[in-house]
């Protein structure tokens, strides 16, 4: 597989962490990880970036549903970890000032 | 480095296959002499050209054909993908306003920020060929053998 994701739920966080490249054919699998963070309506719902390589517009697309799904029952989305490369697109595609990225793991749980 | 160089592949509109692309067009990148920064551009934009064939073209079918051409020179590198679906009219194909937060879109938006030049054209075949252009920054000269300075050994 193109990724590889890892669930934790930590007190009343759920965390999401991806290894590997998060594109066309990786994403459904991405969005199947998230949506039982939303379900919990887990609050903050962390993904851990640190293990991503390559993120594609489908990529930003799926993150972007979590994060409105997210707004509407006034929850928290929180990216951590991400590396120059994948900052890189998000900044490309102005979803930077979007999105809520944190440092690591350890700032996006605590904030 | 001098005169034009190449390389050609041809593969099947499965999403699996686009990862091995990427490793392609990284290493030619990088040969080439583009900076770390412009290669993961031009990887973000061949990945989005395939993907809207993929999508766009084919229907999320995953075995039609995709012909992708890699050329490079000191000045340029290239890089062509040729579908066998209906043309696309350019006039149709935009990007979303960025204001307009919402899953889609960029796809476009993000291959006309990182390349220098972006065309589409209908091929003899009758679909789109795409094209990707972005320039390569002048090398510094070589060293030429002997020119050391001898303090340095």
């Amino acid at each position: 597989m193109a990724i590889e994701l890892k669930r934790e739920e930590i007190g009343d966080a759920y965390v999401v962490s991806i290894q590997g490249s998060v594109d066309i054919y990786s994403s459904p699998e991405l969005r199947g990880a998230l949506k039982a963070g939303l379900d919990k309506k887990a609050a903050p719902l962390v993904v851990d970036m640190g293990g991503v390589s390559f993120v594609d517009s489908s990529g930003l697309a799926t993150l972007i549903e979590a994060l409105q799904r997210v707004n509407g029952y006034d929850g928290r989305l929180v990216l951590c970890s991400l590396s120059e490369n994948v900052l890189g697109v998000f900044q490309l595609a102005n979803l930077d000032n979007i999105f809520t990225i944190a440092d690591n793991r350890d700032a996006a749980l605590g904030s | 480095m001098s005169g034009w160089q190449g390389i050609k592949l041809s593969l099947i509109s499965d999403k699996r296959y686009l990862a091995p692309v990427r490793a392609l067009v990284r290493e030619s990148a990088t040969i080439v002499g583009l900076e770390q920064g412009d290669v993961e551009k031009v990887v973000l934009a061949v990945q989005e050209g395939l993907a809207n064939v993929i999508r766009h073209c084919y229907k999320d079918q995953p075995h039609e054909r995709i012909d992708v051409w890699v050329t490079f020179d000191d000045h340029e590198f290239e890089i062509q993908l040729k579908d066998y679906g209906e043309f696309v009219d350019p006039i149709t194909i935009k990007s979303r306003d960025l204001e307009d937060v919402r899953p889609g879109g960029l796809g476009v938006h993000l291959m006309q920020t990182v390349m220098d030049e972006v065309k589409y054209e209908k091929n003899e075949a009758g679909g789109t060929t795409l094209t990707l252009r972005k320039r390569v920054p002048d090398q510094p000269p070589q060293c030429e053998q002997g020119e050391h300075d001898s303090s340095e050994f």
